[in-house]
């Protein structure tokens, strides 16, 4: 998936402008709060923090966020009658065991989360790139693997219909915050270093 | 060429629809004749009857995929219309607003998603490429010289007392000596096999691709048959094409290969490398050490391959251009369906080509310009151009670029696999640039005579129904 974005950094005036909102602000919340978004300011302006413009937030696909070459993708939707049960059966034989998941490659994480006394399902996940390009393949390639986790929502439309786009956009929530360690690190390129890493070791091993 | 395989096929099972042949426009399904020259030429509509008053005289002259290149024909014209143009025709409002996104926003508007960046953006395109001025595009192909010109002539006639149309831009083009691009490759060699469209060119491993996916009316590879833009009418055979002009920076390549090589054998040995294919086009998978003349020419032999038989790359980089732009079976263990992602090329060079040995730039524009065309345009080219050429994660290279195209900035990489330690190409220019593109439908016979027909204040509720 397409792994590079163009970012710009921001002018100094646009952040002392948004410092000045949050001091306003935060003015107005408790004592603690203030104290820590001083200590906060001090450093961000130190630039000790300052990072990459690569590592800042942009936007992923329609709706989601992205941080370098890793976007995310959240949404909270409904359950079907019954799904909330069916899915909990599913992912409780599943036991953690998500190897289908290896396959597409592009996957760093997954979380099914039940809100509301099992009346919807939070969905969060952290992906390389973008979703929307290779929709088309999955619903080739894997389509049971998408279908039998998300038939549990309501009006889920089949990862084969092309309304499935729409659903997931209709759904989704932006994050407004977000913490990536490596953007610069697709899954492919974390298995490429552990292997290369391996080797190094093994190298080293054999020459001490 | 008959492929046995492939003829013993259609006959033991019942497929798709025949293709009506009779209908779609030959640019779309045809080679083009050998030795060739023409013009592209782009015309502005700035009078909806002028223009289809236009379209009714050009019909004639348009040809079909069944009949294009009797001999007694001069030349052969495609034609093919922007959404602006389509608007200048007086398309009505439903049938414009049922068209997909990409084609209704135009190329330049992608520009982000393509990764025309830099030198590539099309702020810095030849005009009239990327402005609303580009309505309608006319590919008008000839044996030779003095055909040309008669067909030029018909042409002109189409519109040379119509005030409202206006030439915008001529571009000639022409064969290079022995089919070669100006890079000093064999082009044209390989083009997906459309099922139902004839005997294949040439043999080959790789299965026959559904016509829905480069014509409209028939079932795809996803076995659906596209329902817009509507009506019927308008888009029964027709299609998509993504016409893209490039610059070819021949004396950068030239430079680059002898200053990473010692050896003028070592120069050809990374320029195959690049492309995946010797000069000659004989594929590298087939003879991984030295270019083989009499494979490259032989259309049994030169896609009669698959990457199988090269899991490590050690013959054929995973990041060479023909291997990242048509992976066969490389990424069979992957999620992606690479028969999503295919297009028909019909390609042609201009400029002249820098004589052999020179390294120094001549100032000389020179390139080619390639026909993309598919019933898909973003999951075929854009796909293809965003996940394949401009990104290397796909192939765990991180952002590696395709080395021939890709949009790199003289720090660009090219891991070449080798035993015991791969070799990895660095500081790559772009060789390449891209001068301008466009987003163009390009419609049946009968569609083309439905729009030359449209009447002035036809009702949008018209089509709506169908
Ligand atoms: C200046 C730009 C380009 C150059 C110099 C170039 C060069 C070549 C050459 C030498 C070949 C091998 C011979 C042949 O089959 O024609 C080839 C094949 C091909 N190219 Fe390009 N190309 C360019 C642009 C593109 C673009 C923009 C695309 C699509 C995004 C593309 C897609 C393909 C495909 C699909 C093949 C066939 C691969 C196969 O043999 O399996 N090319 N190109």
């Amino acid at each position: 998936m397409t792994t590079q974005t163009p970012t710009r950094p921001e002018s100094d005036q646009a952040v002392e402008k948004k410092i000045a909102r949050v001091r306003e602000l935060y003015a107005t919340g408790p004592e603690v709060g203030k104290t820590a978004l001083e200590t906060l300011i001090r450093e961000l302006k130190s630039g000790s923090s300052r990072r990459e413009p690569a590592t800042r937030m942009s936007s992923a696909g329609r709706v989601g966020s992205r941080q370098g070459k890793v976007s995310e993708l959240l949404f909270i939707v409904p359950f079907a009658p019954g799904g909330a049960e069916r899915l909990r059966a599913l992912l409780e034989l599943r036991n953690g065991d998500f190897s289908d998941t290896d396959r597409v490659g592009t996957v760093h994480d997954m979380r099914f989360v039940f809100l509301d006394n099992d009346t919807k399902l939070l969905f969060a996940t952290a992906y390389d790139g973008e979703w929307d390009p290779y929709i088309g393949d999955f619903a080739a390639t894997i389509p049971d693997g998408l279908d039998v986790l998300f038939s549990a929502c309501e009006g889920w439309p089949g990862i084969r219909n092309p309304e499935v786009k729409d659903w997931i956009a209709k759904y989704q929530i932006p994050a407004v915050g977000w913490y990536v360690a490596h953007p610069d690190l697709t899954v492919r390129d974390i298995q490429r270093l552990k292997r290369i890493g391996k080797a190094a070791e093994e190298f080293l091993d054999k020459i001490q | 060429m008959l492929s046995i395989k492939e003829s013993a096929g259609e006959t033991l099972s019942m497929r798709a629809p025949a293709l009506e042949t009779s209908d779609i426009q030959a640019t779309v399904l045809r080679p083009r004749p050998k030795p060739y020259c023409g013009e592209y030429v782009v015309l502005r509509i700035g009078n909806a009857e002028q223009g289809r008053e236009m379209l009714r005289r050009v019909l004639p002259h348009i040809a079909p995929a069944d009949e294009w290149w009797a001999p007694s024909a001069l030349g052969w014209l495609g034609i093919a219309f922007t959404f602006e143009g389509l608007k200048a025709l007086g398309v009505p409002q439903a049938s414009l607003d049922s068209f997909p996104i990409e084609f209704r926003q135009g190329m330049a508007a992608r520009a982000a998603i393509l990764h025309d960046f830099g030198a590539n953006a099309p702020a810095n395109w030849e005009y009239p490429f990327g402005t609303p001025d580009v309505h309608v595009a006319l590919a008008i192909y000839a044996k030779g010289n003095q055909d040309l010109q008669e067909v030029l002539e018909i042409a002109r006639k189409s519109h040379h007392d119509l005030p409202q149309i206006a030439v915008v831009y001529r571009m000639a083009f022409g064969e290079l000596p022995e089919g070669r691009n100006p890079f000093g490759f064999k082009d044209g060699l390989h083009n997906p096999h459309v099922e139902g469209s004839g005997p294949a060119a040439t043999t080959r491993e790789e299965p026959s691709i559904k016509p829905g996916e480069f014509v409209m009316g028939y079932p795809d590879e996803r076995g659906e048959t596209a329902n817009v833009p509507i009506p019927l009418e308008l888009r029964r055979n027709g299609t998509f094409v993504a016409i893209r002009k490039f610059y070819m920076d021949v004396a950068a390549f030239r430079k680059y290969l002898r200053a990473q090589a010692s050896s003028p054998e070592e120069e050809e040995l990374l320029a195959a490398k690049m492309v995946g294919r010797w000069r000659s086009g004989a594929p590298l998978v087939l003879t991984p050490d030295h270019d083989d003349p009499s494979l490259g020419g032989d259309a049994n032999r030169n896609n009669n391959f698959r990457y199988a038989d090269d899991k490590k790359g050690l013959k054929c980089p995973f990041s060479a251009h023909i291997r990242r732009v048509n992976p066969r079976d490389a990424l069979k263990d992957d999620v992606v369906a690479t028969n999503l992602h295919h297009f028909l090329r019909r390609g042609t060079n201009y400029g002249s080509p820098l004589p052999d040995g020179v390294l120094e730039d001549d100032g000389a524009e020179r390139g080619g310009v390639f026909l993309l065309i598919g019933a898909h345009l973003q999951r075929q080219f854009e796909f293809v151009q965003s996940q394949w050429v401009t990104d290397g994660n796909f192939i765990s290279h991180g952002t590696e670029q395709d080395p021939l195209i890709g949009n790199n900035d003289g720090e660009g990489v090219f891991t070449i696999p080798k035993v015991p330690v791969r070799r990895r190409l660095q500081g790559l220019p772009s060789f390449v640039s891209v001068r301008g593109g466009e987003y163009c439908f390009m419609p049946g016979l009968r569609a083309l005579r439905w729009i030359a027909d449209l009447k002035p204040m036809m009702e949008a509720d018209d089509v709506r129904s169908r």
